[in-house]
Formats: C-alpha cells, structure tokens, sequence
C-alpha cells in the first residue's frame, strides 16, 4: 500500500503542472494511471470521473476517454480501469483532508474545492432534514474538475470594455456551459484589478462574489486562482446577499459575481447599478435575444442599464468570443 | 563488609524493580485518563469547531497532558505531510510509534485503534459518536485500571524490597 501511496519526487515532478496539483487527492491506484498519461494528454485533461464500480473516465477537452489498467486511452468500457470501494474511500478521505465532518456545506452544495482551485463534485446519498439536504452519505461518485487558468484570454476583449480613462462598462459575459465563460471573467478580473498598462488603465477595486467557489478558487478563504491585487473575495456566499454585503462593507469600483438568473440577483444588480457601481457578471445563454425571454433577466436587459455584452462559444476552440453587443444599441461591435 | 554491600545491591535492585512494576500499575490509569480527555478535547475541535482533523489534532497536541502528546503530534504530522495519506493510516502509524513507550496493555492499543478506522469519514453526528464510544471503553478500562493499580502498586512496591531482604536471608 505504502508504496503507491508515496510516490517518488521525480513520479510527480514529470508531467503536466496543473495535474500535479490534483494527483495528491487521488488514490494511489488512480494517481498512478493518471501520472502514466503522456504529458499531451495530460494538458488535455478537463476532468477525471471516477464512480465506484464502473470504469474510469477522463474527460478531455474534445472527447472524454477510459483508461485502462495500464495507464492509457481506451474508446472501450470493459476494457477499463474499474474503480473499487477502496479507491472511492481513499479518494474521498483525500479530498476532504480526512474531515468530512467539517465539510458539510459543501457536501450539501455538492462539491469540495481543492487546493489550487480545482473542484471535486460528489454524488451519493442524500440525507434529508425537514424536507432540505442535509447532507449526502455512501458517497460513490466523484467528478474532479480540473481548472486552468489562462492568463490573457481576456486581452483581446479588454479594449472594448473599458471607458475613457478609469471605468468600464456595465458588462454581461453570455455563453453555453463550458465555453470559457469561467476562465473569461476571471482574467477580466485580474486584468482589470491590477491595472492594465498597455491601455493606460490604472487598475480598479474589485469586490467578487464567488458563491460556486470558481473564480478565485478559495480554499480556506485564500484565492487560489490569481485574481488580481485589488480584488476582495467573498467566497461561498449567495451573490445577491454578497453582492450588498460587499458594496457596503469594501467600496469596490466594480462588482463581480458568475451565473446571475435568479430574481433576487437580479435585483441585487439594479440596486449595484443605481449605487453607481459597474457590475461585471455572467450568464447562461447564447445571445442577448435568448436571455430577454427569461423571467428575470428580460426585466434587467430590456430596461438597458447593462452596456455591453459579450458572446462566448466553442465554434474556433472554448473560449472563442463569437461577438461584442453594444447594450444600448444592441448592435454588434464587428470583433473578429 | 563485601557480604553486607552485596546484601544491599540486591536489596535495592529487587526492589526497584518492585517499584518499576509498580509504577507501571500507577501509570495506567493515569495515561487513560489523559487519553480520554485528550479525546474529549477532539470531540469539541469536531463538533463544535467544525476544525479540520489535521489541525484539530495539533490543537489537541498542543493543550493536552504531556504523556499523550506525541500521539496526537504524530498524527498531525503524518496526516498534514501531503503524501496522499488517509486519517486511519496517519492514526495507526502515530499508535505503533506511541504504544511502546507506554503502559498500556493491548486491549487499550485495539480501542484506540478502532478508532482511526472510522475517524474523519462521516459527519458530525457519526464522528461524535465514534468518540463518545471510544471514550466510553477507555474509561471502563480505566475503572479497571483504577482497581488493578489499587491492589498492585502497594503490593509490588513491598514485595520488591521484601523479595531482595529473603533472598539475602536465603543465601547468607
């Protein structure tokens, strides 16, 4: 046992950087398939999924893939890796740090964020309270979703949303899931947070709300992800609260926060909006028109507070940005 | 005056080696009682604190009595040392590095081993109750203890000395 459990330095050291990070939270059994992976695959890896008694999974970024006991890509199932009772409970006393006990909000909101920002979503059984999840127990699925940061993929954007010398525009991120849209606002984020000098941009307060853990990436309160110098984190707290909680408490320039749809975040917003604060959030969608249908964010879009918006997709690779709305107008700014 | 010298070192080395036992008889009880307070500290770092057990166990190491202080310390070190190790193995090998220098017998080494099996993996409610278990059979062994070192420690500290006076009587 011992002997997979303690890897060598070198084992861990040959290999991707971000893989790294997450093979600590692996089984050894697992870990060892996984660092088996050539270093092209390994950049390529989005997730790892891992569900007692079936085979496992890697999802890369344009397929998702088996491996089989020998550490490679297999197209066919029973060929595969089958995870065992034993993986599952060593994979969950590593992702937890051995303390589920101390983790059950996180079970309840069913994920656990792992140090370096990635995070580890998990099935199982859940325990009810008065009607509401209390928990979850026989814990037997696991989905480790690796995050990548990439620093720059909002630079070609950035020009478009800043106005005149130190303020930007009230701007909405629009994009199907897994899109970018993440990996997008977090390097606006940082951009904007740390002042960007190519356009004479001093660099602004930002206040985060990030209620999924996402963006930032926090664990234990401290941003894994780099999001700037001037940025303030409220980690793991309902946007709409956090968002008032935030304008109140730090005096941020501009207010951030991922995936709005509720009512009450979109009242939260307009009262952003009337504080004078600029607001920078995401949405799912696919364009301005598809969001205006919905029940509470037609409201917030059709009274053309938000100025501009940007469209994400996957049509030249994830994080493609397909358009530039101007929100006003709604008339597309031509990016190529 | 060598016979009276050599009466005298084996006097005195049977009767240290009463006390010893002795002393081990006294030092029972007194480890399980600060285990079983150290694992009371444990409890309220989980249940109430929410702390994680890594750090919990440094809190604990650093409050508790100095006779079971390397357990919990060796714990935490071998929990936090990032090799991908899990609570029960940390546990179990802190237990195999503390139980030699000990009094204690194997009953209590197999209690407080069945412990690490299930520490950490559930929630609040199961981690609390796996401690108040633990607890429990430490402090019947404890009142056993208690009873075992009342009958011995007098007994042994006597006839150490006593045994080392008859065998000199025997051999003069």
């Amino acid at each position: 046992m011992s002997a997979t459990v303690n890897q060598t330095p070198a084992q861990l050291r040959c290999g991707d950087r971000v893989i790294q990070e997450i093979l600590s939270a692996l089984p050894g059994s697992i870990r060892r398939l996984v660092s088996a992976l050539p270093l092209y695959v390994q950049e390529k890896v989005e997730e790892i999924r891992i569900r007692q008694g079936r085979p496992l999974v890697v999802g890369l970024s344009s397929k998702d893939s088996f491996l089989n006991p020998e550490g490679q890509l297999t197209g066919r199932a029973r060929e595969a890796y089958q995870v065992t009772l034993n993986d599952m409970e060593r994979l969950i006393h590593l992702i937890s740090g051995s303390s589920l006990y101390a983790l059950e909000e996180e079970l309840r909101n069913g994920f656990i964020t792992l140090p370096g920002g990635h995070r580890a979503g998990i099935t199982g059984k859940a325990v009810l309270d008065g009607g509401r999840v209390r928990t979850l127990k026989y814990l037997s699925g696991c989905n480790i979703r690796i995050s990548r940061e990439i620093k720059g993929a909002a630079t070609r954007i950035l020009p478009y949303l800043i106005e005149g010398r130190c303020g930007i525009y009230h701007t909405v991120l629009v994009s199907p899931p897994r899109c970018g849209k993440t990996t997008m606002l977090r390097d606006l984020i940082r951009q904007l947070s740390n002042g960007i000098e190519s356009l004479g941009f001093p660099g602004v307060t930002v206040g985060l709300v990030d209620e999924r853990s996402e963006i930032a990436g926090c664990y234990k309160g401290i941003p894994q992800r780099d999001v700037g110098v001037r940025t303030d984190v409220l980690d793991g707290c309902p946007k709409a609260e956090g968002m008032m909680m935030l304008m109140r408490s730090m005096g941020p320039r501009v207010i951030s926060a991922d995936e709005i749809g509720r009512r009450e975040d979109v009242d939260a917003i307009e009262e952003m909006l009337n504080a004078g604060v600029k607001v920078l959030v995401t949405a799912h969608g696919s364009s301005p028109a598809e969001l205006a249908d919905r029940p509470a964010l037609g409201h917030l879009i059709r009274s053309k507070w938000i100025e501009r918006f940007v469209i994400l997709g996957r049509s030249r690779g994830v994080g493609t940005v397909e358009d530039i709305i101007e929100g006003k107008s709604m008339r597309s700014l031509g990016v190529k | 005056m060598l016979k009276l010298i050599g009466a005298a070192m084996v006097v005195a080395a049977s009767g240290l080696s009463g006390l010893g036992i002795a002393g081990n008889y006294s030092r029972r009880p007194r480890e399980l009682r600060t285990l079983r307070s150290a694992l009371q500290m444990l409890e309220t770092e989980v249940a109430y604190g929410a702390t994680h057990l890594a750090e919990a166990l440094v809190q604990v190491a650093g409050r508790c009595d100095r006779l079971v202080e390397p357990l919990f310390s060796r714990a935490a070190a071998e929990l936090s040392s990032s090799s991908g190790v899990t609570a029960a193995l940390a546990w179990e090998n802190a237990l195999i590095n503390y139980y030699p220098g000990t009094a204690l017998k194997p009953q209590d080494l197999s209690i407080l081993r069945s412990l690490g099996s299930s520490l950490g993996i559930s929630d609040r409610e199961d981690q609390v109750k796996h401690l108040h278990l633990t607890m429990e059979q430490i402090k019947t062994e404890t009142t056993g203890a208690e009873e075992e070192a009342a009958r011995n420690v007098k007994l042994w500290s006597y006839l150490g000395f006593l045994g080392g006076l008859m065998i000199v009587l025997v051999i003069y």
